[in-house]
């Protein structure tokens, strides 16, 4: 299964994910070690907001990554089983069971293996570094750095676990129909009844466009996620800088734009695969590059732009309230507003991204035309 | 007129190195119907690709009326196919998700043509405007995969043995839409075959064997497809 390569999304997402909770849980797990202490009121309020920093940074990040990593895992086999349709059929004309065949998906867990262990590995080296920034002002006693066998449990060996069963009932469940369907050509129509006569007069690429938008709705996702995590982890990541501390900053930076690239990658990679032989089709009859990106890649550009402004809103949102509502006790905060600024410095990178992206992209995945065309 | 110069054409290298073309060279009149007849294998799908400006010869030159299309960079070869070239596939290739109407679009508006239901009708599809390619039979699909090569209006239509996948009674339909167009509009065609029957219905008949031209001969009087009974 050399298309397991194809599951560094995956790994990469379960990555970051268990990076940040990592480093954040074990802290906080360290932390809890001082309840006892006795604190005074100031260092208490101090206390109580490092701890439900922990919270909020492990549930909001951790969370995201789950749905994403969830979503993604879905979509790789649902694209994996439609790629090699025909093996697939053939094993089961052969007599294979739907059972048989499902159980072997369980190998799509190992991505998630390998980017949570080498996220959790990743956190420990970091951990010292960042438990001396986030005391940097020495307001807590020293705190010595635990190991947590249950952070290890956690956050490697169930996703792991969860993430290869839930490969196997996937496939298990897309593998249920007739050995034909899957035997037969990818050529698949779908008779769209009900929505009438189409506007006659909407140009070729538009509706090109269209179509592709309406028959790849996952890859919406996908790019306005891109969007999304680009454009919130960008202008928090300016704000963190002076809320909290320079690393922070960069480590949010770091992981949006890796997480925005690998989604957008995806995203692209699939749309234009999928439409491999459209593409062919129209290079031969002498439709130019622009023409057929704009034909199979346009219809996302606005998806892209309203993840942006969905992004910018999130992150207003939750720094508001981490500042108004978490940090209410603690002194020294300084206030938060809007940052206009980097809204517009973070939209100018996206413009830029996005498109140099999707240019270099389109060019790479597309490869032989001709080839497309002669069947190989 | 399209002249084919002395031209060689190999795919892989070292060991894996197959010759696909050893110096062929031939012409091809402007308005005729040209078919290159050859086995399986012997590169007339190869000769048709280089002859469209789908791929480029290892060296040689492909004229247009003097204009040598196999030094033009990319760019200039898409504008070329785009402005000159049909090109009709053994698979049909029409995009499942659209209906007659658009995949017939898809070739007019390369030639900003508004009137291409003429064409749609020329292929006798006036009817099927809306259906979806997987409705229509193999022999409807490779009509109206021709009415899209000829709805931006090509100089040339090459056509790779459109009826290889159909059967028999088709096939010979198909042929006859596109033999009576052809000589009704006067465009140069060239389709590769490996029916030696079909070849009765050209202008002209070019004969490949292993990557070299053997033969080409004129026909005196071009036979209908009804007449060569295959
Ligand atoms: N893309 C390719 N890669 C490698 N070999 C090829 C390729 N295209 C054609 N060939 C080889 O070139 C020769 C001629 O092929 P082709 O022009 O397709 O013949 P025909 O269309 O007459 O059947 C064959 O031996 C074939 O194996
Ligand atoms: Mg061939």
């Amino acid at each position: 299964m050399k298309d397991a390569a194809r599951l560094v999304g995956i790994t990469i997402i379960s990555f970051c994910a268990v990076f940040v909770c990592g480093l954040f849980t074990n802290y906080y797990m360290d932390i809890s070690g001082i309840e006892a202490v006795l604190l005074p009121g100031k260092v208490a309020a101090f206390y109580n907001a490092q701890v439900s920093t922990a919270k909020v940074v492990c549930l909001v990040s951790g969370g995201c990554l789950l749905v994403t990593a969830v979503i993604m895992l879905a979509f790789y086999i649902r694209s994996y089983i439609e790629t090699h349709k025909r093996e697939l059929g053939v094993l089961k004309a052969l007599g294979y069971s739907n059972m048989g065949i499902a159980g072997r998906f369980w190998i799509f867990g190992t991505s998630v293996f390998i980017g949570t262990g080498a996220g959790l590995a990743a956190a420990f080296i970091l951990m010292p570094e960042f438990y001396s920034i986030q005391n940097s002002d020495g307001i807590l006693p020293e705190i010595a750095i635990g190991f947590h066998p249950s952070i290890l449990i956690l956050f490697v060996i169930v996703p792991t676990a969860v993430f290869a069963a839930m490969a196997v009932i996937c496939a298990f469940l897309r593998l249920k129909r007739p050995v034909m369907s899957l035997l037969r050509g990818s050529d698949r129509y779908v008779v769209k009844k009900g929505r009438g006569i189409e506007a006659v007069d909407t140009p070729f690429i538009r509706q090109l466009g269209r179509d592709t938008l309406r028959g790849r709705k996952s890859l919406v996702f996908f790019v306005a996620f891109a969007a999304f995590s680009f454009s919130s982890t960008t202008q928090m990541s300016t704000s963190m800088n002076e809320l909290s501390s320079p690393m922070m900053g960069a480590m949010i930076l770091l992981i949006g734009v890796t997480l925005a690239c690998t989604a957008l990658y995806i995203a692209v990679w699939t749309a234009i695969d999928g439409s491999k032989r459209t593409i062919a089709v129209m290079w031969a009859m002498g439709y130019s590059r622009r023409e057929w990106g704009r034909g199979i890649l346009g219809g996302y550009r606005p998806v892209a732009y309203i993840g942006f402004v969905l992004g910018t809103i999130y992150q207003y949102g939750l720094l508001r309230t981490m500042v108004d509502i978490v940090f209410r006790d603690v002194e020294g905060i300084p206030a938060y507003n809007f940052d206009m600024q980097a809204l517009v410095v973070s939209l100018v990178c996206f413009a830029a991204v996005y498109e140099i992206f999707i240019y270099l992209c389109s060019r790479r995945i597309i490869g032989d035309p001709l080839r497309e065309i002669m069947g190989e | 007129m399209i002249e084919l110069e002395n031209i060689r054409k190999s795919y892989g290298s070292g060991e894996n190195r197959s010759q696909a073309l050893r110096g062929v060279s031939c012409e091809i009149c402007g308005g005729e119907f040209t078919v290159v007849l050859g086995a399986s294998g012997s590169g007339k799908s190869t000769l048709l690709n280089i002859a469209s400006g789908l791929e480029r010869p290892d060296s040689g030159c492909v004229r247009y009326d003097g204009l040598d299309i196999a030094c033009l960079s990319d760019t200039d070869m898409t504008a070329f196919r785009r402005k000159n070239v049909g090109f009709v596939f053994q698979q049909y290739y029409l995009l499942p998700n659209m209906t007659v109407d658009r995949n017939v679009r898809m070739g007019a508006e390369l030639a900003g043509k508004s009137d291409y239901r003429l064409i749609i009708d020329a292929v006798g599809l006036g009817g099927k405007l809306n259906k979806y390619p997987g409705q229509l039979s193999g022999g409807e699909q490779q009509r109206v995969s021709i009415a899209r090569a000829l709805a931006k209006m090509p100089s040339v239509l090459f056509l790779d043995e459109p009826t290889g996948a159909l059967d028999e009674e088709t096939g010979r339909q198909v042929l006859d839409y596109v033999s009576g167009i052809q000589r009704e509009w006067k465009f140069t065609m060239v389709m590769v075959t490996h029916n030696v029957n079909i070849a009765e219905m050209a202008d002209t008949i070019v004969l490949m064997n292993s990557g070299e031209i053997i033969e080409r001969r004129k026909n005196e009087r071009r036979k209908s497809a009804f007449e060569i009974g295959w």
